[in-house]
């Protein structure tokens, strides 16, 4: 009876967790098969009419390159800046002691703060300061978007740098510098690559923020929010295939290595 | 290369709490001093003072004379063996031992061979290449151990090096810390709650309460002398008798324990009407047939309470006509007493100690 009982609650707790994956992943899949379709009206295509003949056309749309090369070059920017600007953030929480609470909540702040509300006000206030709307303006935007995320990524990486190992570093004749160089840096490495990657698609994909700070040239959220409007061609579908599978493949970058990392052995 | 160290007053207060108070102690070079104390008395914080990883909120440490304040961790001549041995997990066996020696700008073949010869010291060679993350806890340690002693450092600390490891282990451990004490001449300062590691390995010890050092001494004088109440208990001398009085009587003093007179040596200088008298159990003999006669003064007549078998001897608990009691043991081939009897128990001299009763609790 206990037997036929754990079957069951497993069963319940896979089909629940089955849906849920489904309902998470089938909309960004729909809009991949989607991109596949030959036809202009959106829908799944039949196996035999498969095409990437709209990945093709999209070499001549230069308007959407533009915007992709525009969000490339904020994304970049924006992760080396916010990951740079995290760990600086997390290596002064380590250091405090009471206010350590204080600094988290702080600089974790921004992520709460909705997109609208802060994409309107940033550019009310760059707008009084006569600081003209640019591709910085944006990178501001996104780095108050980003930082949050990258923080708390260092921060967990840092939990693997035990107070003694730093201690045994200065026993041994390191000074601060050595001991951040020699123990902090190689042990927070992969936590760096990671807070590195989810800045840069945070920024890729970030619209609110964006649609308010962005100069001449748009982002790409934003140009196909554009199209989207104005009756959408099915190349945006292919951008889209195509910016979800670099997503998927940077992803499978950051988590792969850990994987076959725990499958190869029982480390620390 | 044996370095020195003074301590004086030194204080360690976390707010109201005074980890480390009021020290004073006069480390020799090239000594082997050990530190002991029950959790939380304020051993690793003392270690930590004399590291440099703390800084005295009163007090001045010194080595060889010359005052250490303001001298970070990396900058003293000291090396430590951590309780949590802080083993680089990124690096290998070697690389661990290596790192002092690589800041210092030591490379290539002359940087190997002395980590082959600090790796063959604890009898690790050949494991230089080795993950440290999958060594057993035994070779963690002298990993440890060997990281610190390529430095060659004048002063050794060694913060409960030996807890968690398994009971063989330990003694093994502790034989390799006396024969490299002797190797390395370096003044070793040991931090352990465990006394045995402390009797055989010291040239002299202190037994720690509490933040204060209760008594500084060689090994054998806690036990010929212990300090007070708190220190006998310490070191296993568990039965402490209060007494009625004492009697002084030429060269001979005795104290009045429920109408006996107890010959005892006066340990160190204690109040009378604050003085217990501590019993060596060493030092009781248990004669069994209550109808020996009495002829030696250095006896006391005393009830059994019950005895208990214990595989290679008895305990017997006797008591005093007050109620207080006694445990001797008695070899297991000698006859038990049956208990409501009366025996005798001889006292060798230095058995009974009268001492201060500081550190008892209140109600004994
Ligand atoms: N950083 C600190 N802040 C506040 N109190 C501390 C700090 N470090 C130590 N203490 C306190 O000082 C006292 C002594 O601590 P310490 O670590 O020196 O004990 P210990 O003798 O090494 O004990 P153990 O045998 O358990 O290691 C304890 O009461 C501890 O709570
Ligand atoms: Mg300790």
């Amino acid at each position: 009876m206990m037997q036929a009982e754990g079957t069951l609650s497993r069963l319940a707790i896979w089909t629940i967790t089955a849906l849920g994956l489904i309902v998470i992943y089938a909309p960004p899949l729909y809009l991949l098969g989607v991109s596949f379709n030959p036809a202009l009206q959106p829908g799944l295509p039949h196996l035999a009419d498969l095409t990437v003949k709209w990945y093709l056309a999209l070499s001549g749309e230069t308007q959407l390159v533009a915007a992709l090369e525009q969000s490339l070059l904020i994304a970049l920017v924006t992760a080396i800046l916010a990951t740079l600007l995290a760990l600086f953030a997390a290596l002064a929480h380590m250091e405090l002691h009471q206010r350590r609470t204080a600094w988290f909540l702080t600089v974790l702040l921004p992520m709460f703060v909705p997109g609208v509300i802060q994409g309107l006000a940033l550019s009310a206030v760059f707008q009084r300061a006569g600081i003209k709307a640019s591709m910085l303006t944006v990178i501001g935007g996104h780095l108050l978007w980003a930082l949050p995320f990258a923080f708390i990524v260092i921060l967990t990486s840092l939990s693997v740098v035990k107070r003694s190992y730093l201690m045994a570093a200065a026993d041994l004749g390191a000074g601060r510098l050595r001991q951040f160089l020699d123990i902090t840096l190689p042990l927070i490495r992969p936590g760096l690559v990671s807070a590195f990657i989810f800045a840069f698609l945070l920024s890729l994909n970030e619209f609110t923020r964006a649609f308010y700070l962005a100069g001449r040239q748009n982002t790409l959220p934003v140009v196909l929010f554009g199209k989207m409007n104005a009756g959408a061609s099915p190349t945006i579908y292919a951008m889209s295939g195509a910016i979800f599978l670099v997503s998927v493949l940077c992803v499978a970058l950051v988590a792969g290595p850990a994987l076959l990392r725990r499958r190869a052995g029982p480390a620390e | 290369m044996a370095i020195s160290i003074q301590i004086e007053t030194v204080t360690r207060a976390f707010g109201p709490v005074r980890a480390v108070d009021d020290v004073s102690l006069e480390i020799r070079a090239g000594e082997f001093f050990t530190l002991l104390g029950s959790s939380g008395c304020g051993k690793s914080t003392l270690l930590k003072l004399i590291g440099g990883f703390d800084a005295p909120t009163g007090g001045r440490i010194a080595f060889d004379g010359r005052d250490m304040a303001g001298i970070p961790a990396n900058r003293r001549p000291v090396n430590t063996v951590f309780q949590s041995l802080g083993l680089f997990p990124h690096m290998t066996v070697a690389e661990n031992v290596g790192y002092g020696l690589r800041l210092k700008g030591l490379r290539g073949a002359a940087l190997s061979a002395r980590i082959d010869s600090a790796l063959e010291m604890v009898e690790l060679g050949g494991f230089g290449p080795r993950d440290v993350n999958l060594l057993s806890g035994g070779q963690r340690q002298r990993v440890a151990l060997a990281r610190a002693l390529v430095m060659e450092p004048g002063i050794l600390l060694l913060d409960e090096p030996l807890t968690g490891l398994d009971e063989r282990l330990r003694q093994q451990m502790r034989d390799e810390f006396g024969r490299l004490h002797k190797r390395t001449g370096a003044t070793f300062i040991l931090v352990t709650h465990n006394q045995d590691e402390a009797l055989s390995l010291s040239d002299r010890m202190a037994v720690m309460h509490r933040g204060r050092l209760e008594q500084i001494d060689a090994p054998a004088r806690f036990f010929e002398a212990p300090a007070n109440a708190f220190v006998a208990r310490f070191v296993g001398i568990d039965t402490l008798l209060t007494h009625q009085g004492v009697i002084r009587e030429g060269d001979a003093t005795h104290a009045l324990i429920a109408g006996e007179k107890v010959p005892v040596r006066i340990g160190g200088p204690a109040e009378p009407a604050e003085s217990v008298v501590a019993l060596r159990p060493d030092r009781l003999l248990l004669h069994p047939h209550s109808e020996i006669e009495l002829k030696n003064a250095l006896a006391l007549r005393l009830k059994v309470v019950e005895t208990r078998y214990r595989g290679l001897h008895h305990d017997v608990t006797l008591a005093f006509a007050d109620g207080q009691r006694v445990v001797v043991s008695l070899e297991a081939d000698q006859p038990v007493p049956a208990p409501g009897d009366l025996v005798s128990v001889g006292l060798k001299p230095g058995g009974a100690m009268l001492i201060s009763n500081a550190g008892l609790p209140a109600a004994a």
